[in-house]
């Protein structure tokens, strides 16, 4: 079957060719009814905000993830990859953005990991590194092939990525935000690259919210909206602003509550000059007034989850002030954060944010025992449950009771379950880190109003998303961080899609 | 979910459900049924008394492992603190007044558990690993300062403890009682008492703790330290059993409190055990030791069918995930 592959099939005009494809998780849509071609030999760029499908359909073809239904088709035969492995045979290689090395391996082991794994007994490790050192020096980076992978930097461990990828005898390349660490020259290095490949008739798909870039490699767009296809288009005949409203799409008022919280006039939280002991962020400055909710936005690795966790004393600071309600606090570790009042929604909701195998009571009482316990610690059941079921109903969490635990719940539901933990104690600050990652659009509305509620109360709210429409939507005023430190602040009246994307990528808005 | 025990057993599927949820218990209950109907010894009150003096020390000592587990840590030192608290229990009982013996006892306890609790918490050093260089250090203290033989009791004091241990009170041995009320005690903790709450929060998600503003360190810190402390009081009970400290007590009970926290169905990554689970573990340990005496079956093959009863026992626990 895997043969077929092999002997181009002259009648079909495309490499790739999946219709009508659907896919769920559990009771969240992801993709609905998508089409999506690639030619021979192109660059396709495939767009979409965070949440719009754009990694699930390529793992659909990668093998990562099984379609619900529709049909795949490579060189005009139908394939159906079971696994990473079925697709690496199939000649599709993907380069993730989260990166999947083995850091305690070689580079030129880590590039062969499929060879090492289908190797007889004996490995002739010379002819291997030798390789290795080849196709990295054919991509114009210096590496040493014999190099541990842990001992990288991050830039030298995506050009392994990229290597890895393209190592077998690959027909079409996936590439996910490959450029997020790179800076202009390095990731010039790699266009070229890709530009090669393309010439020798791999089709390569590109997937990266960096518009630029986009323009500058790509043959072909396809843009993806709430897991539906808005259509594809050649690059030549489109621009940024076409590209852009065919992301957005939808009307913004309906899911983002209306902002009418009265914002105090003196700030109640600010932060000055704060630096991360390990320098990913540094001489981040703001500050916040009370009921009003204050966005993060910028790119991944920019350096925003650091600054909220240096924030609430999760990481560990270099230097930095950090003043509430006028007077100066220290925060060394979380739990001097929470001393203060100040409260931390994390992005991870699964490993930082909920007890999974918990439940719904016992979670959200985990920050609030000193309202519903004695002296000598002994809980109050009846507060405890007051406490509890009042807010299960307030933030209207679907549960047949309390007790059932958390891993049962929805995305939505966990979500909800997380910020309920905080909303059982009196804050001053809420540090919200992606507040409606994994969320379906129900809750996310939900989840929406609930920040809107907290601000009203006098809360300074500090919301970070990578959900463009989401902070544009809830935010009062937007920070973006490029490179580890605020590059620029947007009031509302600027807010724009266009205007976070450039100050993320470091380049001034334009006026007016 | 939400349904009651009546409900659950009014229909087949809902019996194996409800056997399967309280496997712990239902293998107690069936090997209680097997031990009375093979042997006629078993339900004598001399037996079941004995049985319950055997248990009571790797008992106390399982209560300090289950909290130590759910935590997602292990402590292997226990069975050598217990030999070397033994010797500590009978050189002091032997020089000041009981209360004060049992009371530096416990201290001692306290202070070695602590050394284990300082190097996991602090020192961010595997469990496994500190426990088990504390057992060898703790072994190996317990034959130095007894002088390689059992130190006996000599006093008034020691008199009255051994008494004490070798005694009942209305049909329950003095120790089983201590042993209960240990888990009495323990299961209060972690059903209503903050403690309890936050070293299961811990233990199901550490991050997550430590990001609730939970003093992660300190509640680990001192989980070893009440290991350590839970290990002084089955030393003293297991030394004046015998009137007599000896640095070879307690070999290998931290293994035997390990299966038992594990067959009452506790989770080695932290975050799921029950003090009264731990109780039956426990039991179906002594159980199965006390009736294959009964049945003259000798210690080896023993050995297999206990290795074998408590695969079966987690076997059984995988169902109840599903």
């Amino acid at each position: 079957m895997f043969n077929s592959v092999d002997m181009q099939n002259s009648e079909s005009e495309y490499r790739i060719e999946m219709t009508g494809i659907s896919k769920s998780f559990g009771v969240v849509s992801v993709l609905e009814n998508v089409t999506f071609k690639v030619k021979h030999g192109e660059i396709h760029a495939l767009l979409g905000e965070n949440g719009a499908g754009k990694s699930t359909l390529v793992k659909i073809l990668s093998g990562v993830h099984q379609k619900d239904s529709g049909k795949v088709l490579l060189n005009g035969s139908e394939i159906n990859p079971k696994n990473t492995h079925d697709g690496q045979v199939l000649g599709i290689s993907v380069v993730y953005q989260e990166l999947s090395l083995v850091n305690d391996l070689s580079v030129a082991e880590n590039i062969y990991l499929h060879k090492l794994g289908a190797s007889k007994f004996w490995m002739n490790w010379k002819q291997l590194n030798k390789d290795a050192q080849e196709l990295i020096d054919s991509l114009g980076f210096e590496i040493d092939a014999t190099a541990t992978v842990r001992d990288l930097s991050i830039v030298q461990k995506q050009v392994v990525e990229i290597a890895k990828a393209i190592s077998e005898d690959t027909k079409v390349l996936i590439l996910d935000e490959p450029t997020t660490v790179f800076d202009p020259t390095d990731t010039q290095k790699l266009f070229d690259n890709l530009f090669k490949l393309k010439e020798k008739g791999i089709s390569i798909i590109y997937i990266s919210h960096h518009l630029e870039e986009i323009f500058k490699i790509a043959d072909s767009i396809t843009v993806l909206r709430d897991g539906v296809d808005t259509g594809s288009m050649v690059v030549a005949n489109t621009n940024t602003d076409g590209v852009i409203r065919l992301m957005i799409g939808r009307e913004l008022t309906d899911l983002y509550p209306i902002r009418d919280s009265k914002i105090g006039s003196e700030p109640v939280f600010e932060v000055k000059n704060l630096t991360a002991k390990n320098n990913l962020v540094h001489d981040v400055s703001f500050s916040v007034k009370p009921g009003e909710v204050l966005g993060i936005a910028g790119l991944g690795g920019s350096g925003r989850t650091e600054t909220a966790k240096l924030i609430f004393g999760a990481y560990k600071k270099e230097s930095g002030t950090l003043i509430l309600d006028g007077k100066e606090i220290k925060t060394k570790s979380p739990v001097d954060a929470v001393a203060h009042e100040i409260g931390f929604v994390s992005e991870d909701r699964k490993e930082e944010g909920v007890f999974l195998p918990l439940s719904i009571r016992k979670n959200i009482s985990v920050t609030n025992f000193s309202s519903i316990s004695s002296k000598l610690g002994f809980i109050s059941v009846d507060k405890e449950y007051d406490n509890v079921l009042g807010l299960i109903n307030k933030l209207n969490i679907k549960t047949p009771s309390s007790e059932v635990d958390v891993k049962n719940l929805s995305g939505g539901n966990q979500q909800k379950v997380a910020l309920a933990k905080w909303l059982s104690i009196d804050s001053k600050v809420i540090l919200i880190d992606e507040p409606t990652r994994g969320v379906d659009v129900g809750a996310k509305v939900e989840i929406y109003n609930l920040i809107n509620e907290v601000a009203k109360k006098g809360v300074g709210v500090i919301v970070i998303s990578s959900d463009m429409p989401e902070i544009m939507g809830i935010s009062d005023r937007i920070l973006v961080m490029h490179k580890g430190t605020i590059y620029g602040e947007l009031p509302r009246e600027k807010f724009s899609e266009e205007n976070i994307l450039r100050y993320s990528i470091g380049k001034p808005i334009k006026q007016n | 979910m939400g349904t009651t025990i009546k409900e659950q057993l009014s229909s087949p599927r809902g019996i194996l459900n409800f056997l399967i949820k309280y496997n712990t218990i239902f293998i107690f209950v069936l090997l209680v049924i097997f031990s009375a109907i093979i042997s006629d010894v078993f339900f004598t009150s001399v037996n079941l008394s004995n049985l319950l003096k055997q248990v009571s020390g790797i008992g106390i000592i399982s209560i300090g492992m289950l909290l130590v587990i759910l935590t997602g840590g292990i402590d292997l030192s226990v069975g050598s603190m217990v030999a070397l608290l033994a010797v500590t229990f009978a050189i002091l009982v032997n020089v000041v007044i009981l209360p004060v013996a049992i009371l530096l006892t416990v201290m001692v306890g306290f202070a070695l558990g602590s050394v284990a609790g300082y190097l996991v918490a602090y020192q961010k050093m595997a469990p496994f690993i500190a426990t088990l260089a504390l057992m060898t250090v703790a072994r190996g203290l317990g034959f130095i300062y007894a002088k390689g033989s059992p130190i006996t009791f000599k006093t008034p004091g020691g008199e009255f403890m051994s008494n004490f241990a070798n005694n009942s009170t209305l049909g329950i041995p003095n120790i089983a009682i201590v042993f209960f009320l240990i888990v009495g005690i323990a299961s209060v903790m972690l059903r209503y008492n903050v403690f309890g709450r936050l070293i299961i929060a811990m233990g199901s998600n550490e991050e997550a703790s430590r990001l609730s503003g939970i003093k992660v360190n300190k509640y680990k810190f001192l989980v070893y330290a009440i290991s350590g402390s839970l290990a002084a009081i089955a030393a003293v009970i297991v030394a004046s059993r015998t009137n007599l400290g000896s640095p070879n007590m307690g070999m290998a009970w931290e293994l035997d409190a390990i299966a038992a926290v594990v067959i009452g169905g506790a989770s080695l990554n932290g975050g799921r055990g029950t003090a009264i689970n731990t109780l039956m573990g426990v039991l179906i340990l002594g159980l199965i030791g006390n009736i294959l005496n009964l049945l003259n079956v000798p210690s080896y093959p023993q050995q297999v069918v206990k290795g074998a009863i408590i695969i079966f026992a987690v076997l059984l626990q995988k169902f109840e995930k599903k």
